[in-house]
């Protein structure tokens, strides 16, 4: 995904503060038109105020960000007509039905006649809830809700989505639906910013990740470019029974080798790629006649970049949760 | 249009919202009959029994005067006895009340020395005993003003010449027999004004009372919705669409108004159908009034929950102030008068008063002329405040 000349959203050293509090500590990125940009960190980081910023719903104290070259406090208007936003909580008219809450929002947003009733139609089709359409939300499951919630932002076609941690106490099917859908919106060219504490969603949908800490956005990258950032290498963890020195010094000889350390009856061998190494070190492994429980390759992930930028984990630091998306 | 396409929404929400259907309809109508069912007695009353306390002096003929007088008017069923007699007859409750004239009335009159018309009421007759009370105000304020002509026709002819006091004597007798004559005449003014008076019955007193209270308890759950919108996150979202503050204030306030206005309509229409309540010969002024007051209903609901901070709060707060209203404006029960300088200050006093005046006396647009005023000031102070605190908080 390139940026040049195809920045859809600006940000520019944005501040907010609360008092003595400062939410959002000089925050800068920008986001491409079709991007999936997630904003990753544990809760209290500063992602709802920085979605809160970009969607007109606070001003910022200072610092200045654009979506689609319209200035958030002065365009706000403009800029309103141009976003959809999916809050974390859902959003809806408990007792109106889904049909109705979809026709409420799509007129607000200024969406009117046969064009609304098209899209609502469309958007219960994707959401795969167009016999429920009938039904008040109250009476709809958690998912079904997070669903509705989701096309209330779509209804407009908006140039851009914020969607604010959407998977936040659903169950993992339905998570996974979501993401498929998020995934499948951006397929269609919808440019997309994500928050969530979830490292694994992160991962799935975003192109680049800004990663959250204390309200400063403290790195900004693909996946690739974090770790890399951070210098992080690949580890082969052995478990065996009778591993010596002897043993250590011959598996460090071996060829993308950068380090080896023993402890107990556990070999962690640092590699330049766990996949190529791997042929090589199980032959000399069976050759040494060494006693092999368990063989884990351990890539670095947006974890081991959180863990390294922080100092502590996302779960140490929030909520954040190992499930698979 | 976004304010009315919110409006809207919040209509619809209230509409078919069941608890909202029983607060707003169902209960002021079984309270209602309920009034009507308890007051039996009083209810739908075809006459006021009292007895006015036969003087043992000259003014004598002045209170069978007045008995025959009064006994004219359909509503009235007068009867003149001794003091004790008269007592006692209040209290077996076969009288509604009993009125005295002060003693020595005529030289009251002609002294312009104060006296003091005394009214002894039967407890349990409330309203009827009321209108009592009422015809015997109008009956003071009448002598009063004759007091104070026949003064001046004294004080007149003194600065003439002087008077002998056979010349006095000879003007007392005169004036006597004039007396006499007014009150053996049927009296225009007297006549008039109770021929406006309908029967009175608990039902269409009580109807307006509940109607109002009911109204501000509906109101009060509308104007709710202000702050359980933002505990929901909808009012947030609604900031993240193109709509202005003002457009969302708007559209609230609206929403509440339309559905006062449509509760409020819909109990007089049901007054009408269900209880046979008679709402007068004027339905712009029924309709006027109706509207005057949902706005009122809706500024005092909304001033509420704009100095609330939250829905719970609204609703502690809301409860209080609309019940003491409402006792104080004697949604509740016919008050004492003494309560009555109290009660001007509340939205209820207005509000009964004007769909009184339109029940009991049918008067018309020029005779809510005053209740409409009082109802549209308080609604335009109200809504102006509630309005700069909710813009200050969005």
């Amino acid at each position: 995904m390139t940026m040049a000349g195809n920045q859809v959203i600006s940000v520019d050293r944005l501040v907010k503060r609360y008092g003595v509090l400062t939410a959002v500590d000089s925050v800068s990125f920008g986001v491409a038109r079709g991007e999936v940009f997630g904003l990753l960190g544990p809760n209290g980081a500063g992602k709802t105020t920085i979605i809160s910023i970009l969607s007109c719903l606070i001003p910022p104290t200072s610092g200045s960000a654009t979506i689609c070259g319209c200035d958030v406090v002065r365009d706000s208007l403009e800029v309103r007509s141009r976003i959809g936003v999916v809050p974390q909580e859902i959003a809806l008219y408990q007792s109106l039905s889904a049909r109705d809450n979809l026709v409420f929002w799509g007129r607000m947003y200024g969406v009117t006649g046969s064009a609304l009733t098209a899209r609502i139609d469309e958007l219960l089709d994707v959401v795969g809830l167009k016999e429920r359409a009938g039904q008040r939300i109250d009476t709809f499951s958690g998912g079904m809700k997070r669903r509705i919630n989701i096309a209330v932002g779509l209804l407009h076609r908006p140039e851009v989505l914020f969607l604010d941690e959407p998977t936040v106490g659903i169950d993992p099917q339905t998570r996974r639906s979501i993401l498929d859908l998020v995934k499948d919106l951006n397929s269609q060219g919808l440019t997309i910013v994500y928050t969530t504490h979830y490292l694994e969603e992160a991962e799935f949908l975003c192109h680049r990740v800004g990663v959250a800490h204390e309200g400063r956005l403290i790195a900004v990258g693909t996946k690739q470019e974090l770790i890399d950032s951070i210098g992080a290498a690949d580890y082969v963890v052995v478990r065996a029974g009778g591993l010596s020195d002897a043993v250590v010094a011959t598996v460090g000889a071996l060829p993308n080798v950068a380090g080896v350390a023993l402890a107990e009856n556990e070999l962690k061998i640092e590699v330049v790629s766990g996949s190529t190494v791997l042929p090589a070190l199980v032959e000399t492994l069976t050759r040494e006649r060494i006693d092999v429980q368990s063989i884990d390759v351990v890539t670095p992930s947006l974890e081991t970049v959180f863990l390294h930028l922080t100092g502590r984990s996302l779960r140490e630091s929030g909520k954040g949760v190992s499930e698979e998306p | 249009m976004s304010f009315l396409n919110i409006a809207f929404k919040d209509l619809r929400i209230r509409i078919k919202d069941r608890n909202n259907l029983v607060l707003a309809i169902l209960l002021p109508v079984a309270l209602t009959a309920i009034i009507g069912f308890a007051f039996g007695s009083d209810s739908g009353i075809s006459t006021v029994e009292f007895t006015l306390v036969e003087p043992d002096d000259e003014s004598a003929f002045l209170v069978r005067a007045a008995a025959a007088l009064l006994s004219q008017v359909e509503l009235f069923e007068v009867d003149v006895a001794p003091e004790a007699e008269a007592r006692e007859s209040v209290l077996a409750g076969d009288r509604s009340a009993a009125v005295a004239l002060p003693d020595s009335v005529l030289s009251s009159v002609f002294h312009g020395t104060p006296g003091v018309i005394r009214v002894l009421r039967n407890p349990v007759s409330g309203i009827k005993a009321g209108i009592v009370r009422s015809v015997a105000e109008r009956f003071a304020t009448y002598v009063s003003a004759g007091s104070i002509a026949a003064r001046g026709i004294v004080d007149a002819l003194e600065r003439e010449r002087e008077l002998s006091d056979g010349d006095r004597l000879e003007l007392y007798g005169w004036m006597f027999g004039w007396m006499r004559d007014l009150w053996d005449t049927p009296v225009v003014s007297l006549e008039g004004s109770d021929q406006n008076v309908r029967k009175m019955d608990a039902v269409s007193y009580f109807a307006p009372s509940f109607a109002v209270l009911f109204l501000l308890f509906t109101m009060l759950a509308s104007a709710r919705t202000i702050h359980d919108e933002r505990e929901s996150g909808t009012y947030d979202r609604l900031m993240t669409t193109p709509v202005s503050p003002a457009s969302v204030i708007g559209g609230k306030l609206l929403g509440c108004y339309w559905l006062a206005a449509f509760q409020l309509l819909v109990l007089i229409g049901l007054g009408a159908l269900l209880f046979r309540i008679n709402w007068g010969s004027h339905p712009t002024a029924v309709v006027v009034m109706a509207l005057v007051t949902a706005a009122g209903a809706t500024s005092v609901a909304i001033f509420i929950a704009a100095a609330a901070r939250t829905s719970a709060q609204t609703d502690r707060i809301g409860t209080v102030v609309v019940l003491v209203m409402s006792l104080v404006g004697g949604s509740m029960w016919p008050l004492p008068e003494s309560f009555d300088r109290f009660g001007r200050f509340t939205f209820n006093y207005w509000a009964q008063s004007g769909f009184r005046d339109l029940v009991f006396r049918d008067t018309g647009l020029p005779g809510i002329a005053q209740e409409i005023t009082v109802i549209g000031l308080m609604s335009l102070v109200l809504f102006a405040v509630s309005v700069r605190l909710l813009a200050r908080r969005s």
